[in-house]
């Protein structure tokens, strides 16, 4: 496949309750680009996502993975190399150990018991929980679970990987440790959220959505500091680059 | 409310049970379900009057309970979860047969006899099944059942029940628990909430089982649950299925507490 390039045209999308949740997106992320999608609660990340996974299909406009269209012929192959993390990790772990939900994926792709046992150790030991490896999944911790699910995506070994609000909901630590082990993939990564910082730290381009709608696209350095385009798109510029609460000097 | 979330807890108890490393555990889950299976067809053949003859059936769950080294009260516990059915359909019986039956120096009418034959042999099947899960562990299981050839829209369907069994319970568990702790002086749930409570609860089940649906989609999910390589079936595994499969044929055909009843009265003269 070409150099994994995704690209998005024109799309449109409406729930059965014929709320337009994605209105006329486009844009296109190169190999090895690490991008952030931003936007307050509702927006169309979620949707934007699901669209991008062929999860559901666009009612207008296309998604192209390589030079491959994204439909229900080809759903195997882009699946193959689209990894998505889900928002919630309970929604990906139901299997009765951690290792059987890692070995879940590359199971379904019929690899030899050998390569999915190489397969799931090597991911578990990537994340750092190769110690909860016969662990039940919903006995874990949030940040142990985000690091299963994380796991459960890497043992396909995608090229892309695609994540929904992987910070939500975790303390300042589990945070900071999913944080670092996200910097140390060179696979091409989207991620959304509402972590700002976490976005500022880790995506050089940030696109931002309002209402379905795409309101900016550019170099993250750039696009967080506009505190007036943050503001209209329900956001704030992040805390790191706020003037500072107890002395009120200027960061930026 | 912490009576739901601790059978939350222990809902997946077979399945942690049957990731230990017994005799038994290590087993092929073939030759286990096999075992099983005859097990249940020759309990299940025996006469509504017959109990003499089952009570050896009660040597092959005692047998596994110890080599596998599990746990007696949580798998009686299931028992009992499924005794009122068996009482409900057993309790019948002793009125609809009056006729007198003669044990030792009593009458006794022959529907107690019914009733109590099939209690045990309820008791035993629901046992032997419940080993089995928990011997085995319901993914091998699903797998057993494939290598017999059984469809696998009927797998597929007996592995996502149980799962999303689960999720309904969890789901319980969340709605459960913010309504009482905002009607902290209730017992139960009032029931003028009980429609949008169980509404709500269909919805998210729903909504929930959907999302993890796709999740296993979007990782190669294509209607075929695999669950690991097999192993090569021993001679071991077989013989262990053989020798059950022999035992429960021979306590078929002769009632050895009858036997062994005689042969002592024989000694004894
Ligand atoms: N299953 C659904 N049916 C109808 N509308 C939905 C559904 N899921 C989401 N929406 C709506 O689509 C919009 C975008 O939702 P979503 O993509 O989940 O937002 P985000 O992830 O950015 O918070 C929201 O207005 C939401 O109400
Ligand atoms: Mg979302």
């Amino acid at each position: 496949m070409s150099h994994h390039k995704l690209e998005v045209k024109d799309l449109h999308y409406s729930y059965p309750d014929d709320h337009k949740a994605v209105k006329g997106m486009s844009f296109c992320i190169y190999h090895g680009e690490s991008v952030g999608i931003i936007g307050a609660n509702g927006a169309g990340k979620s949707t934007l996502l699901m669209l991008l996974m062929g999860v559901i299909f666009p009612s207008q406009g296309e998604v192209c993975v390589g030079d491959v269209h994204v439909t229900k012929k080809t759903l195997p192959m882009i699946r193959k190399s689209l990894g998505m993390v889900f928002q919630d990790p309970d929604d990906q772990l139901f299997m009765n150990t951690v290792y059987d939900d890692v070995a879940f994926g590359p199971r379904n792709y019929k690899l030899d018991e050998k390569e999915v046992e190489k397969r799931v150790l090597n991911a578990l030991e990537l994340v750092g929980i190769l110690h909860l490896k016969d662990r039940a999944p919903f006995k874990l911790s949030g940040g142990e679970k985000r690091a299963a699910a994380i796991a459960s995506v890497l043992s396909m070994h995608p090229d892309i990987l695609v994540m929904d609000e992987p910070t939500a909901a975790l303390d300042p630590k589990s945070r900071r440790k999913v944080m670092k082990l996200l910097t140390s993939f060179n696979h091409t990564k989207i991620i959304t959220s509402h972590d700002l910082d976490m976005i500022f730290e880790m995506c050089d381009r940030t696109i931002v959505i309002k209402n379905g709608e795409i309101a900016a696209d550019g170099v993250t350095s750039e696009i967080l500091v506009n505190a007036e385009l943050m503001d209209a798109c329900g956001l704030e510029i992040p805390l790191s680059l706020q003037n500072c609460p107890v002395c009120r000097t200027k960061k930026v | 409310m912490a009576n739901i979330m601790n059978s939350l807890y222990n809902m997946r108890i077979l399945d942690d049970l049957a990731r230990q490393e017994t005799v038994i555990h290590k087993l092929h889950s073939l030759m286990k379900l096999l075992t099983t299976v005859s097990y249940l067809t020759v309990v299940v053949s025996f006469g509504r009057y017959e109990i003499g003859g089952l009570l050896p059936f009660l040597i092959y769950p005692v047998m596994v309970f110890t080599l596998a080294e599990l746990p007696v009260k949580p798998i009686l516990l299931r028992i009992l979860i499924v005794s009122p059915f068996i009482i409900g359909i057993g309790i019948l019986n002793p009125f609809f047969d009056q006729q007198g039956y003669l044990l030792g120096e009593r009458v006794i009418s022959r529907g107690w006899i019914t009733f109590g034959s099939i209690l045990l042999k309820s008791g035993l099947t629901v046992t032997a099944a419940l080993l089995l899960i928990a011997t085995t562990g319901m993914d091998r299981l699903a797998g057993a059942l494939r290598m017999m050839k059984i469809p696998r829209i009927f797998v597929l369907q007996l592995l996502l029940t149980y799962r999303y069994i689960s999720v309904l319970m969890e789901e319980v568990a969340r709605i459960l628990r913010a309504y009482s702790l905002r009607a902290p002086n209730q017992k139960g749930v009032h029931r003028s909430a009980w429609g949008s409570l169980a509404g709500q609860l269909i919805l998210r089940t729903f909504d929930r089982a959907q999302r993890i649906y796709e999740a296993m989609c979007l990782r190669g999910f294509a209607g075929e649950y695999n669950t690991g390589g097999f192993k090569e079936i021993r001679a071991w595994d077989l013989s262990y299925f053989i020798g059950w499969a022999l035992f429960f044929a021979v306590a078929r055909m002769y009632n050895i507490p009858m036997l062994i009843g005689s042969l002592i009265t024989g000694v004894i003269k």
